[in-house]
């Protein structure tokens, strides 16, 4: 299919900051894509830039196969939703949704049934006349979203939306804002530094770091099979094992990490003899017990300090030589581990290793 | 017992208090009170009241027009201030101008400057340009002593303006005119109906600008300086009392307008 929004080795750059540095992407129409990383990593430059309110030092930005690259944002078929929403505070909800179509030159009846058809999309029917300084942050959050979409924009831009509500709203809103962008089948290009928003909601997550794609996939691969340490510390919580290669063939590779040895697979990667690598060891992959496991990878440990936090407790475990891992045991197990002495085991295909020279971050 | 130590300068400040406003208020009262006096002589006693004086002022031809000329001297300066002071806000405010600081003084410059210093100056200035006193010299004094007052309210309302307010509406498919007059002019709109009406209040009340730019066709502050000159009666309390009330409405709403504007 034809992307609906491609960058091509764009680069912007602000004297000698380079926010982003030669971004190649493309987004395929219908889909929900978030750009994921840190502040300062140029996601919301490349936002801006595909809104019209930047304008790249170099390369092009491709909009439904026209270079856009230097159209004003009122010429340009895409909408934001902004950060703080910038409600228009002297219109009424419904102005503010109509503000795009009168533009569009609309005839009212159109303006009309167009605008009653999305407040009822989010069951703001009742809003109509309503100031935005008289809605919840939430009520406001969907008219922002409303007032984006209702010129039907080719791609909604979302610049960090979310960040302003409190957290219940916000997993609230997560639900709302895809269950929105399916019904639509709009494609939906969301910038956050919320891993978990991320997650949640996409498609394809774009993660940038220092004005670069760090790497780009659908949220189980990024989870589950990150590309880089950066990646892995990004997404979720992990444990990271920096290991020395003893031997590797095939999809089996011996490591030493610690003083014991542990079994890894490569993935792709032809490790020799003495190179370093990382293993990435999600906490939720660690199985605690009281008795040494039969088989995979164990190590013995001494529990330093437990976190309960609800559904699941927090154990943080050292493993000799100062090393701890971080493991999540359901509060109920926690019992049956005896005393402070325990075992922990995990299966070597739900690692992932990663080389070391990504490791410079 | 403790009290009586702190009581000490409290009462004392209270007293200052009720002192200044007392000699705030006497001039005006006095003023006001000596309209109502049926007798020619602005003395005491009062003696007999009456409504006189007000029915003479309403049909009082020439103090009519004096109010007439006023009013369209302070509709046409305002106008012409709003429309300045907004503009020079607006170019404050905007991206990637140098030199903001200067424009800002610039602009601010005739507030601070003594009336006389300034009326002097526009004088000398329209007889160099060989612009004869009179009407369009009045306005153009009112509406230099005015743009300040506009260029501050705007300004503090353009700052607290959210930034991506206009981003939305240039998102939106609005170019930069349809922004400017459906999104910002609208935000902005208390800030600049308080500063219009005290554009209006400064040009009815000037005095000494009009006094060194005008013709023969007397405003109401000269209007009523030439009839003291003639000696003081009561007609003249009558007039002051009428501008006074008037102007003293005006600003009080205003100052509600700003109020209301500064709390949205």
């Amino acid at each position: 299919m034809e992307p609906v929004v491609q960058f091509d080795n764009v680069n912007k750059s602000y004297g000698k900051h380079v926010a982003v540095d030669n971004l190649n992407l493309s987004i395929e129409p219908g889909k929900f894509v978030t750009l994921l990383g840190p502040s300062g990593c140029g996601k919301s430059t490349s936002l801006r830039m595909l809104g019209g309110f930047e304008t790249p030092t170099s390369g092009r930005i491709m909009l439904s196969g026209k270079d856009v690259t230097r159209v004003p944002p009122n010429k340009r078929n895409v909408n934001i939703v902004f950060q703080d929403y910038a409600l228009f505070p002297h219109m009424s909800v419904a102005k503010n949704i109509a503000f795009g179509l009168e533009l569009k030159g609309f005839d009212n009846q159109r303006i009309h049934r167009r605008v009653s058809e999305l407040l009822e999309l989010v069951q703001l029917q009742d809003y109509a006349t309503r100031l935005p300084a008289e809605l919840s942050g939430g009520q406001r959050q969907r008219v922002a979203l409303m007032r984006a979409l209702a010129p039907d924009p080719d791609v909604l831009l979302l610049d960090e939306p979310l960040s302003a509500l409190d957290a219940k709203l916000r997993q609230q809103m997560q639900i709302e804002l895809k269950a929105i962008q399916e019904k639509t089948g709009k494609t939906f290009m969301f910038v956050t530094h919320d891993q978990e928003e991320a997650l949640t909601m996409s498609d394809t997550i774009v993660v940038m770091n220092k004005g670069r794609i760090e790497q780009m996939g659908d949220p189980n691969t990024l989870y589950g099979r990150p590309g880089s340490v950066f990646v892995a510390n990004f997404i979720g919580e992990t444990n990271l094992l920096r290991s020395t290669v003893i031997s590797s063939e095939g999809d089996v590779a011996a490591l030493n990490w610690n003083g014991i040895t542990i079994t890894a697979n490569p993935g792709g990667l032809t490790p020799r003899h003495g190179e370093h690598l990382y293993v990435v060891l999600r906490p939720e992959a660690i199985h605690c017990s009281a008795a040494e496991p039969v088989s995979g990878n164990r190590v013995k440990g001494k529990i330093r300090q437990r976190v309960f936090k609800g559904n699941h407790t927090s154990l943080m475990v050292e493993v000799g030589g100062g090393a701890l891992l971080n493991t999540l045991v359901h509060p109920s197990d926690v019992a049956q581990l005896g005393g402070e002495d325990i075992w922990l085991g995990w299966k070597p295909e739900t690692t992932t290793v990663i080389p070391d020279r990504h490791a410079h971050n | 017992m403790r009290n009586t130590v702190s009581d000490g300068p409290r009462t004392t400040l209270t007293a200052f208090y009720w002192a200044f406003i007392l000699y705030l208020l006497l001039p005006l009262t006095l003023m006001m009170a000596m309209s109502f006096k049926d007798a020619n002589f602005v003395a005491f006693p009062i003696g007999d009241w009456t409504l006189d004086w007000y029915a003479k002022v309403m049909q009082d031809k020439q103090f009519l027009e004096a109010c007439l000329y006023s009013i369209m001297i302070a509709a046409a300066s305002t106008l012409a201030a709003t429309t300045l002071g907004t503009w020079i806000a607006m170019l404050i405010v905007a991206d990637g101008i140098r030199g903001r600081t200067i424009i800002f003084a610039l602009a601010c410059l005739p507030a601070v400057v003594p009336g006389m210093i300034s009326a002097i100056s526009l004088r000398i200035f329209i007889s160099t340009i060989d612009m004869p006193t009179g009407t369009a010299a009045i306005i153009l004094g009112h509406t230099v002593h005015a743009v300040p007052f506009v260029v501050v309210m705007a300004l503090t309302r353009l700052r607290s303006m959210p930034r991506n307010l206009v981003d939305a509406a240039r998102d939106l498919g609005a170019d930069g005119v349809v922004a400017f007059f459906r999104v910002t002019l609208p935000y902005l709109g208390p800030a600049l109906l308080g500063g219009m009406i005290f554009c209006v209040l400064l040009s009815i009340d000037d005095f000494v600008r009009t006094f060194f730019l005008g013709g023969y066709r007397p405003t109401l502050p000269m209007l009523i300086f030439a009839k003291v000159q003639g000696g003081m009666s009561p007609e003249i309390n009558a007039m002051a009392t009428i501008v006074l009330v008037v102007t003293a409405a005006v600003g009080l709403y205003a100052e509600f307008i700003t109020r209301r504007a500064r709390t949205r």
